[in-house]
């Protein structure tokens, strides 16, 4: 069996052993280098916002940090050769990986940006974050029609197009909404902010974190029939956040005093790691759904050969949920210290906080509903659907009809 | 112990998996209520929204501050109490089994494993084999065992894993202690200061009331600050606090904004809202149809009356910057700041009350002074607002005079209404203000006049009043806050963010390897069990059965799997 492996190269080598663990040293360092920039530096971060780090000296920590993080990973990967093999380097580095590229992609992006004399708060038409959106819409729409015709025309190259555009999805929103942070610079320095402040650039956080969850099962577990039910839930978001942006909810809009506070920015993209994770989980709920009532009709049917069994679409719905719940329970606790922050109390049973609560208890329940006797597969899957319909009203519905301290967000 | 006979299936019960579902389930659904339901509005409101019935049914169910009522505690109360019992049940027993860890293992239960897998090797000696496998399990936790001519390996990863369970169930019982303790010893209320003048009390919400609260120490708001984004949205709200405890002032000229509250003796103080603390106002009223010009002096929130007309102004708010959309719909934005405004309900006999604002400044648009202008709202809602323009530009006296006179000379030669009787009126207006020496703009302030004949005589009160001066005051909007268990509270919370990742990330799996000597040959068997992440156990598993396997060849002697 090595024989076969060797021939060919596999590029989760590259992620394991010393090259993986180098690396994961490498980013490590970087990352140090730059919160200790953040916290120690020269005139400390505070209004500079985005631009504070994009200076020469934040280059300079970045990159000192990097580079010991570079010597160290190297010496302590020679020293000690076990420590490279541990699980959580090569299982972050590919995530780290994916992180700089983006971030690369977007500083590509900014060079390619119009000249400053044609962008104006007013007319944003000419920003080019747009277009790279349009271009996400299009892609996560089609990586959706492609995971649908896999189903029924189950052909390889299919199944790695269908995956290939979700991948090109995810790189477009995420560094599009990169680039939008910086281009909320550009047009005045007061207005920039991280473009986690309204309801459309979260829309596309949330296409790119449910996106990216499913592909990390889908390579893990080989899980690609999920994709047709996970995709076109996110093609529904796709023709809504089309539909906010045709209503002129697109705009960079400058921040609102309430918002300004870091705590947006982890307490926001936290929440949307909890939805996306959920939405995955429906997914998995719904194909299993599917597949329970192809068995019953047709225990041949061409159909079954493509789908996971019911018993792994049961454990991966149970994987979504295991990396939303840790995820949505540690959002919720940051809301609630930043409402401490800014509120003056955690918890004031404002209806956003009461939904959030109630999504967490729905899947609370589920959690616990799994472990008891008595509930199989079945009324597990259909809990998955019914607490992803709980969240959507949670994270939109809420903002539609009822009024509270988060309208911020309204339509 | 003696218990009584009821109390063991109670015991049961409340330690129950189905308890802990329905509880969950309950408490989700009664959160709903209170999320539809606005909570904590003025009880006429809620009256008048669902009739006396229904009112009557939500108001004795406590509906209207439903998160506080006897039922919903009662509910969060039953969930401690299954908290404790479930943890007081189980804790000991995981605790036990977590130290504890059986390594010879029955056949029978080994053959049932979901994970299995013999080998069967030839020419081998046990200790050879042992070593081998010990290197190939080097990152689980080992124990080895011998009985009866078997030896046994028993290896562990996440042994700890049900400490996840503990840590979770006992942080949702912390956090809910420390939110009991912040509700009883805890406050939470606002306190308007207006600038320059001092406060000591908050005002909260108290079941369909409002209470009081007595600080023990004096604010006073020396300054409050709005700063302007380019597009005329609020970038910061700003006060300048001081805090005076037993007539000393403890914090001097101390800046908050939103985000960044003061904290003082336990309490914080956070910068919530803001208006206007009664700014002096200054109007001047031209009075149509006599030349004369008065000045009033008011303030907001005060109502002047006009002795000679019984018309009264109810100055309900004043807004110094007055940021509005120009442009046409459709048409890229323009932000225009229309300057110091002034609003007021105006009411008088015979009138329609309507809701006014009133400027300072002239409407000035690509270089043209349009004259003043007004919104006005019939309905005294702020969205009906729609722009009046009176043509004339009250500060500059011409326009009025010039307007007055022109009035004049038209009532002189009444009947006569002809175009070309209007224009010669017009100019005899124009000779009688000016004589011969006519300003620069005379064309402009003649269009303006013009303008105001057509647009004053719609306007069906007897003055005409305009900002003329003002001294804002604002008021600072505070949110005073003291919270004794939210630090226990930020315990709770990482207990239990730390205790779901070892649940969920550190799943307890267990392996146990039996070998047994037979002549020349060593038989093997691995078997593998977990509870939670099965899939990922499953790639963990196979990848384990690949490790040894190498490790088996390559040993010199022969090896073969079965
Ligand atoms: C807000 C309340 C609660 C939360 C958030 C919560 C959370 C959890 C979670 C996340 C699990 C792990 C499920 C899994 O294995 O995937 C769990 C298991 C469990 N919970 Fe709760 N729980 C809560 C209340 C309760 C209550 C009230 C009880 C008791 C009546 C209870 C009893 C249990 C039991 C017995 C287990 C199984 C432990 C095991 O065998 O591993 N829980 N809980």
């Amino acid at each position: 069996m090595t024989a076969i492996t060797a021939t060919r190269f596999n590029f989760e080598t590259i992620n394991r052993g010393l090259p993986g663990f180098v690396r994961f040293c490498t980013y490590l360092g970087a990352i140090t280098g730059i919160s200790a920039y953040a916290m120690y530096g020269p005139s400390g971060y505070g209004d500079g916002g985005l631009l504070y780090f994009l200076t020469l000296s934040s280059f300079a920590w970045f990159g000192t940090g990097a580079l010991a993080g570079l010597a160290s990973g190297v010496a302590v990967g020679m020293a000690k050769p076990s420590l490279t093999t541990a699980k959580f380097s090569s299982n972050l580095v590919s995530w780290l990986d994916g992180a700089l590229m983006m971030i690369l992609l977007a500083a590509f992006w900014s060079v390619m940006e119009p000249d400053q004399a044609l962008i104006s708060y007013a007319d944003q038409s000419n920003l080019l974050s747009g277009s790279i959106i349009m271009t996400m819409n299009i892609v996560l729409l089609a990586s959706a029609l492609l995971y649908v015709t896999y189903l029924f025309a189950p052909a390889s190259i299919v199944g790695k197009l269908a995956t290939a555009c979700a991948w090109v999805g995810v790189y477009a929103g995420g560094s599009a909404l990169l680039l939008r942070w910086y281009e909320s610079y550009m047009l005045d320095v007061e207005i920039g902010h991280a473009p986690v402040s309204n309801l459309y650039e979260v829309f596309i956080l949330l296409f790119c974190i449910t996106t990216v969850i499913y592909l990390s099962l889908e390579r893990r577990y080989q899980a690609k029939a999920m994709g047709a039910f996970v995709m076109p839930l996110v093609s529904a978001g796709v023709f809504f956040g089309i539909w906010l942006s045709a209503r002129g909810h697109a705009d960079i809009k400058p921040l609102v005093p309430a918002l300004q506070s870091y705590w947006m920015k982890i307490h926001v993209p936290m929440n949307f790691v909890g939805y996306g994770a959920f939405a995955v989980a429906c997914g998995a709920g719904m194909a299993y759904l599917m597949r329970e009532r192809i068995e019953k009709k047709n225990g041949n049917s061409r159909l079954l050969a493509v789908f996971p069994t019911l018993d792994q679409l049961d454990q991966l719905a149970y994987k979504a949920v295991a990396i939303g719940f840790p995820a949505f329970t540690l959002a919720t606790i940051l809301g609630a210290a930043w409402a401490a922050e800014a509120w003056g109390g955690y918890w004031s049973w404002d209806p956003k906080e009461t939904w959030a609560l109630i999504v967490w208890l729905v899947y609370g329940a589920y959690l616990h509903v799994r472990v008891s006797h008595g509930w199989q597969g079945r009324s597990l899957a259909w809990w998955t659907v019914a607490g992803f319909l709980v969240t959507v009203f949670c994270f939109i519905g809420v903002n539609m009809y009822l009024s509270g301290l988060h309208s911020y967000g309204r339509l | 112990m003696n218990m009584p006979i009821w109390f063991k299936p109670c015991f049961d019960r409340l330690s129950s998996m189905s308890l802990a579902i329905a509880l969950l389930v309950v408490l989700a659904l009664s959160s709903v209520i209170g999320t539809v339901l606005l909570q904590n509005q003025i009880q006429t409101d809620y009256l008048k929204q669902f009739g006396p019935l229904w009112y009557n049914v939500f108001r004795s169910l406590g509906l209207f501050d439903m998160y506080h009522t006897s039922w919903f505690i009662g509910l969060l109360g039953f969930l401690m109490l299954s908290l404790v019992v479930c943890l007081w049940r189980n804790t000991p027993r995981m605790l036990k089994d977590m130290r504890k860890r059986k390594v010879v293992i029955a056949d029978k239960s080994l053959q049932r494993f979901h994970h299995l897998k013999h080998w069967r090797l030839n020419k081998v000696e046990l200790t050879q084999v042992i070593e081998t496998l010990q290197s190939c399990l080097s990152d689980w936790e080992q124990k080895t065992a011998e009985d009866s001519g078997k030896t046994y390996i028993r290896a562990d990863k996440g042994r700890w894993n049900k400490w996840g369970y503990i840590l979770v169930h006992g942080a949702i019982l912390i956090i809910l202690v420390g939110g009991w303790i912040g509700a009883q010893y805890g406050f939470r209320g606002t306190m308007t200061v207006v600038e320059g003048s001092t406060d000591n009390t908050i005002s909260f919400v108290k079941g369909t009331g409002t209470g009081h609260l007595k600080m023990p120490f004096d604010i006073r708001c020396d300054d409050f600050f709005i700063d302007f984004y380019p597009t005329g949205m609020p970038k910061e709200f700003r006060s300048t606090l001081s805090i005076i405890d037993n007539g000393k002032t403890v914090v001097d000229h101390k800046k908050i904004i939103v985000n960044e509250p003061l904290y003082y003796k336990g309490v914080r103080i956070y910068q919530a809202s803001f208006g206007d603390g009664g700014s002096d106002i200054q109007l001047k009223l031209f009075r149509l149809g006599a030349d004369k010009v008065e000045t009033v002096k008011t303030k907001v929130y005060e109502t002047w009356r006009d002795p000679k007309t019984g018309v009264s102004l109810e100055i309900t708010n004043f807004r110094p910057f007055n940021i509005e959309n120009m442009a046409n719909p459709g048409a890229p934005k323009e932000f225009k700041d229309l300057g110091p405004a002034v609003e007021f309900i105006l009411r008088g006999p015979g009138l329609k009350p309507v809701k006014v604002k009133t400027f300072m400044r002239p409407f000035v648009m690509k270089g043209q002074n349009r004259g003043n202008l007004m919104m006005v709202s019939l309905t005294g809602e702020e969205r009906d607002y729609e722009p009046f323009s009176l043509g004339l530009d009250f500060s500059q006296p011409t326009d009025w005079k010039l307007y007055n006179s022109f009035v004049d000379v038209l009532k002189k030669q009444k009947e006569n209404n002809s175009q070309a009787a209007n224009f010669t009126a017009f100019k005899s207006a124009m000779n009688k203000v000016f004589g011969n020496k006519r300003p620069k703009n005379f064309q402009q302030i003649g269009a303006r006049v013009i303008q105001g004949m057509s647009n004053l005589s719609q306007v069906p009160w007897p003055f005409i009043p305009v900002l003329e001066d003002y001294d804002q005051v604002y008021y600072t909007g505070l949110e005073l806050a003291q919270d004794p268990g939210m630090n226990i509270v930020w315990v709770g919370s990482a207990a239990l963010v730390i205790g779901l990742c070892i649940m969920f990330y550190m799943p307890h799996r267990k392996l146990w390897l039996v070998l047994e000597k037979k002549g020349n040959n060593v038989k093997i068997s691995l078997g593998g069990m977990t509870l939670r992440n099965k899939l990922g156990f499953e790639q963990e598993f196979h990848e384990l059965l690949t490790k040894i396997e190498q490790g088996f060849d390559s040993r010199p002697s022969e090896g073969s799997a079965t």
